[in-house]
């Protein structure tokens, strides 16, 4: 069953003043409980689809499709987890992983359930009561995973979550969030640069061209999970990505 | 090195009103126009004794404090109208500029036309010193909060009022503490000052009787009871509240 579909965006960007064309025509159809990579030179737009596909931003052309039907706005359906977390510095992390649903007005006590099956799924019980200032960078993506899969999304859209990390702690969180596909079946969208997090995590990788970018080549990948960095079967696809992806790059620079 | 800084300060303290002292015996300038730390310190015991100097305390902590709520409340909503609705900004914004730039004495005959000589006419002109570096500073807290903030709540769902004491208020507190440390540091000058004006009752007003009879001393000593009030709710309320939140909030 087809989840999103995305047909022919065109987004545009003002830079001083001329136009700056960032997407001219990106086609992508997202099947329920794909883990789909969007990999492709930095500034190719890659985050600004992401961010339509949210619907935090507009394209100029083309549209959206959700279960069918087209995205105007934002949803909790759809839910974003930004590269720096976003978290909320003036609440403690428990509150954070609430926030959705104290929107929504839940009341506390069933706020309280939910978010601790969450704290306990991310390894982040312990702190519960902390605020954000007290965490690493690791520990804040965690949190920022947390509050997006609280709000039981049926798509989760993340931009560049792990690009902050360093590589121990990245290994680490990309098993993780392997299980967590596989345990909550969600769709996913991922945007990352790093083609070896790319082939670990996705079912398919989308590479993008350079700016006016389309998607130049959907890449699936089905080897058996949970997948590591060093594995040796991974290296073919790799290899598959980069030759995609180089040429591309070189034009951007 | 806390400490030892407490005890240079208290040792400059200490120096300070020995030369005082000094001077005061040196018979340089005539008691009455220039008294010793010990007539001072006098006229406090007394005023203290007598219950006049902590009515007149209470007096005055009491409309600076309705002022600058008033102040805060005011402030903190045209503030964040300012930020979010520019047609506010371009028009209400350039005339809080304006506001600001007037002293708040100089309110002070307008207050006594409209209030008459009571409190509430002395709480206006403490209230409106202070209500433009609130506004002010609450736009420019909300005017930088992270757009990641905002986007990040809106995706979860967050609306209307909802965002605004969910996310701009909190996410803008940094900001707006020093609106209301700027505030209160206009607010307790208005005060003053109007009491001075309005001759009625507080510490101001105590002030001006020092003047009116004379009193060298009771004119320093409340001037004494100003500053170290000052000084108290700088050092402790403000700078208390400053720290947690900065450190809090990561910028620190």
């Amino acid at each position: 069953m087809v989840k999103l579909e995305i047909k022919g965006i065109v987004k545009s960007f003002k830079h001083e003043s001329h136009k700056l064309m960032a997407l001219d025509g990106v086609d992508l159809k997202v099947e329920d409980g794909d883990f789909v990579c969007l990999v492709g030179p930095s500034g190719c737009g890659k985050s600004t689809l992401l961010r339509i596909v949210a619907g935090l931003e507009t394209s100029d052309e083309g549209q959206v499709l959700f279960d069918g039907k087209p995205v105007t706005t934002t949803g909790p359906e759809r839910i974003m987890v930004f590269q720096e977390g976003a978290l909320f510095p003036w609440l403690k992390v428990q509150d954070n992983v609430e926030f959705g649903l104290k929107m929504a007005g839940i009341p506390k006590e069933e706020r309280n359930q939910i978010s601790k099956r969450y704290l306990d799924m991310m390894q982040l019980t312990k702190f519960a009561d902390s605020f954000t200032y007290q965490l690493s960078t690791g520990m804040k993506q965690r949190v920022a995973i947390a509050r997006a899969l609280v709000m039981d999304p049926d798509v989760l859209l993340m931009d560049e979550p792990f690009a902050s990390l360093d590589a121990q702690t990245r290994d680490l969180l990309l098993v993780e969030m392997q299980l967590i596909w596989e345990k909550t079946k969600k769709t996913i969208l991922f945007v990352t640069h790093n083609v070896a997090e790319a082939s670990v995590l996705g079912t398919k990788v989308a590479v993008f061209s350079n700016r006016p970018s389309k998607i130049k080549r959907l890449i699936p990948i089905d080897f058996k999970r949970p997948r590591l960095v060093e594995d040796e079967n991974l290296l073919g696809v790799q290899k598959e990505i980069l030759s995609e992806l180089r040429p591309e790059v070189k034009k951007s620079r | 090195m806390k400490k030892n800084i407490l005890a240079k300060k208290i040792m400059f303290y200490i120096i300070l009103v020995i030369i005082w002292q000094v001077i005061s015996m040196s018979d340089i300038l005539p008691s009455n126009v220039f008294p010793s730390p010990y007539e001072v310190g006098e006229v406090l015991m007394y005023s203290a004794a007598d219950g006049s100097l902590f009515f007149g305390i209470g007096t005055t902590l009491m409309r600076l404090v309705v002022g600058l709520t008033i102040a805060i409340a005011i402030g903190v909503v045209l503030g964040i109208f300012m930020a979010r609705v520019e047609t506010v900004n371009q028009t209400i914004g350039s005339l809080v500029l304006g506001l600001q730039s007037i002293p708040s004495i100089a309110w002070v005959p307008l207050a006594l036309l409209w209030f008459g000589l009571n409190d509430v006419g002395i709480i206006f002109v403490t209230a409106i010193g202070a209500v433009f570096a609130v506004t002010i500073n609450t736009y420019t807290g909300v005017k930088n909060i992270d757009p990641h903030y905002v986007e990040a709540a809106r995706n979860m769902g967050a609306k209307g009022t909802q965002l605004i004491t969910n996310v701009l208020i909190p996410a803008a507190f940094p900001y707006m503490i020093s609106g209301f440390k700027q505030g209160w540091a206009f607010a307790w000058r208005g005060v003053i000052g109007a009491e001075m004006l309005f001759s009625f009752l507080g510490l101001g007003f105590l002030l001006n009787v020092g003047r009116q009879l004379n009193d060298v001393s009771q004119v320093i000593a409340i001037m004494v009871v100003i500053m170290i009030i000052g000084m108290a709710v700088d050092g402790f309320i403000f700078k208390k509240i400053e720290n947690k939140v900065m450190s809090r909030w990561g910028l620190r």
